[in-house]
């Protein structure tokens, strides 16, 4: 976390703070030019050479829409350095579950980030089911997260990242910390 | 009853301070009410025709005179003076104002109560049958299983944004008076044959526009199993429930569009992968939650039996309210109470802050502080002696609380309709008010007997008119109020969605025509013991509406 910076233009969010993206959304591997790292819609990150996809000289992330299924991804996931699931809208919650079942059910190593229209009140929920990074746009958000206010509750009760099992108590039931 | 520990409060209070921020950033315009929105409906805050609305949970209908208290001073202090409790076992508040939201969550939480959840598309208060740890015909109290979802649906990060709210209801006996086979989940909880306990586990029943009955795709899931199981009923849904029309976005389209079998196995797919995780409950905490709903030590007080029949004897009034309003316990010296909250010609639902506190009263001397609502919008004393029965009644009788009319025709639910909701076509408050003036001489409904009126001021079907024995639904046709009848629904468990008579009637016939109704009905049943669901069920709609069509043909 060598980038951590106060609040720079890049807006990407992690629980360390805010960070430079080393990252660039492309349409296709053209567009991106000669940027060593780069993000992929998922039809065309599927349709890379192996060789292409596994180069060493740059990162290539893939881009997954909410309709979009995770499944073709999950023989690959060793190699992918990043996973970018969309929220189009704050109200479409598919991407939760992909991440739950990203983390958990398929151990992805790599960076999972939501892009999209992300608001303060989901920030929570976001860390819980997986992600590691937020690409934010929303101004209040920006702001909230800058405060390092993440309207977040001080216990849960449900298993989830960012989280462990509460002595005592039942075992659904969850604190925050590592 | 369930009590907060440290953990519950904490996540509470946090919730109470989130949403006052929340309203303080509204009221300071740094919040759009398109922004708010999403947020005051976390929070049970509507915004209705006239005001803001705030819909209080009651998980599973439970609630301590101590809560009833509360909730008649806030009824008080906040709004006017009223409640109206609702279909899903809640109590709405019509006319509280958005500054004073966050001091009635204050209130609430100092009585472990909250509003999360009763609206948006989350996981929604879960319900339960009202006469649970009390009906003589229960297997099992199903309120411990009720609270452990309510606990693991609260926030619960994976399932906040789903397609569309979510509705799950718990049984434990076999007659069904929780209605599980029209909510997103029903769960009935039984024995298998080597005793242990689980759950038949129902998806896809819901009302609306397009009302279907849940499907059966476990018979028997074993207790320790309950959050897997639904985890991956959940996941399903919020990974292919349908997003790009609202009124197809229910669990019961997917269920319908996937088909039982399909998607049966994928949630038993889904489930083989969670089933040996962190959800999975120890039967330790089964135990402890279970033993916050032992069933309370009741004295034995024999001596009630001789003397009811001579209260019954004196007072005819008396005998008829326990015929229709005490069911049985399961000590024999108990009865549960139900005290309508339909009195001929009310507002059904409604309550006054006195009658809250008068209820709150009599539950703790006679019904070892407990009271639940039904989610016919009555409220239940579920353990009374029978030795109290008449003082209990007389106490009722001071404020309009002892009508005898609990299953009758005057019994009606009625969602509030276009008196107070933004989403409503017609009223139906004003409808039942009148059906219950023309039914409401107590022989007439005796001889009519079991009889569900439901009533929906709009498609969405708050009213469940698609589970009433008559069913009323209110649409707008060329601005004009007009009511459809359907005939046959039962939310029981031999669940039937009505069937729909024919063309609808104005707000001045349709009285006329479900009297029409109910004398076809009074004619033709082979005897008293037969009710008119028996007697459709055995006739079909025709005799019906040959009734309504052809008299109205006449009268014309």
């Amino acid at each position: 976390m060598s980038d951590i910076s106060e609040k720079p233009a890049g807006e990407l969010w992690g629980r360390e703070g805010f960070r430079e993206d080393p990252y660039i959304a492309a349409a296709t591997l053209d567009e991106a030019g000669d940027a060593p790292a780069v993000i992929l819609p998922l039809a065309v990150w599927l349709g890379l050479e192996d060789d292409v996809r596994n180069a060493t000289n740059r990162k290539i992330g893939v881009s997954v829409a909410p309709g979009e299924s995770i499944d073709p991804l999950l023989p690959l996931l060793d190699t992918i350095p990043v996973i970018a699931l969309q929220f189009p809208a704050f109200n479409d919650g598919r991407s939760y579950s992909k991440a739950e079942m990203l983390k958990s059910q398929h151990q992805f190593k790599g960076e999972l980030r939501a892009v999209g229209d992300v608001l303060i009140d989901q920030v929570a929920y976001m860390l819980r089911t997986g992600f590691d990074t937020l690409k934010v746009t929303h101004a209040v958000t920006l702001t909230r997260l800058a405060d390092h206010n993440l309207h977040d509750t001080p216990v849960y009760y449900q298993p989830g990242r960012g989280s462990h099992s509460a002595p005592g108590t039942y075992s659904w039931r969850r604190v925050p910390g590592a | 009853m369930y009590r907060y520990d440290e953990f519950d409060h904490a996540f509470v209070s946090a919730r109470v301070e989130q949403f006052k921020d929340q309203v303080e950033r509204r009221l300071a315009g740094e919040l759009t009410e398109d922004q708010f929105r999403p947020l005051r409906l976390m929070n049970g805050v509507y915004l209705q025709l006239h005001a803001y609305m705030l819909r209080v949970a009651i998980p599973y209908g439970t609630l301590s005179s101590r809560q009833m208290r509360k909730l008649a001073h806030i009824a008080r202090h906040y709004d006017r003076g009223y409640g109206h409790f609702t279909t899903r076992q809640n109590l709405q508040y019509n006319w509280p104002a958005l500054k004073d939201m966050p001091k009635v969550l204050d209130e609430l939480a100092s009585v472990e109560m909250h509003a999360l959840q009763t609206s948006g598309n989350c996981i929604r208060n879960v319900t339960a049958d009202h006469f649970a740890g009390a009906a003589a015909d229960e297997v099992a109290d199903p309120r411990p299983y009720a609270e452990i979802l309510r606990q693991w649906s609260s926030m619960h990060p994976e399932f906040s944004y789903l397609p569309r709210k979510f509705k799950i209801a718990v049984t434990g006996a076999e007659r069904d008076r929780a209605a599980i086979q029209v909510h997103d989940i029903g769960l009935h909880l039984k024995k298998n044959d080597a005793g242990e306990l689980g759950f038949a586990v129902y998806v896809g029943g819901g009302q609306g526009r397009t009302p279907m009955v849940a499907k059966k795709i476990r018979d028997f899931l074993p207790v320790e199993d309950l959050l897997s199981y639904t985890t991956a009923i959940m996941r399903v849904y919020n990974l292919n429930g349908r997003r790009d029309n609202k009124y197809k976005a229910r669990i019961k389209i997917l269920v319908h569009e996937t088909g039982t079998e399909e998607l049966t196995r994928q949630v038993e797919a889904e489930w083989q992968v969670l089933k040996e995780t962190d959800l999975k409950l120890p039967q330790k905490d089964v135990d402890a939650i279970d033993s916050y709903f032992a069933p309370p030590s009741l004295p034995v007080r024999p001596e009630g039996w001789s003397g009811l029949a001579a209260a019954r004897k004196a007072d005819h009034s008396f005998s008829t309210w326990v015929d229709q309003n005490v069911t049985p316990h399961k000590n024999p010296d108990y009865g549960v109470v139900t005290i309508s909250l339909k009195p001929i010609g009310g507002i059904p639902g409604d309550a006054t802050d006195a009658q809250m506190d008068l209820v709150a009263d009599i539950a703790e001397k006679f019904s070892q502080d407990e009271i639940r609502v039904s989610h016919e919008q009555n409220l239940v004393l579920p353990h009374v002696a029978i030795a109290d029965l008449r003082i209990v009644y007389d106490l009722l009788l001071t404020d309009g609380l002892a009508t005898a009319n609990a299953g009758l025709i005057t019994d009606i639910i009625a969602c509030p309709g276009l008196d107070y909701c933004a989403l409503a076509n017609a009223r139906s408050i004003p409808v039942a008010q009148r059906i219950s003036e023309r039914f409401g001489k107590p022989e007439r409904q005796a001889d009519i007997g079991e009889l569900k009126i439901k009533i929906s001021g709009c498609i969405n079907a708050c009213g469940h008119h698609h589970v009433g024995h008559i069913g009323i639904l209110g649409v707008e046709k060329k601005g004009e109020e007009l009511y459809q009848i359907s005939l046959g629904g039962s939310g029981d468990e031999i669940c039937t969605i009505g069937d729909i008579t024919g063309r609808g009637f104005s707000s001045e016939e349709i009285v006329d025509a479900v009297e029409t109704i109910v004398d076809r009905y009074l004619d033709i049943r082979t005897d008293k013991e037969e009710n008119f669901l028996a007697t459709y069920r055995r006739v079909g709609a025709a005799p019906f509406k040959d009734a309504l069509y052809s008299e109205a043909a006449n009268a014309a």
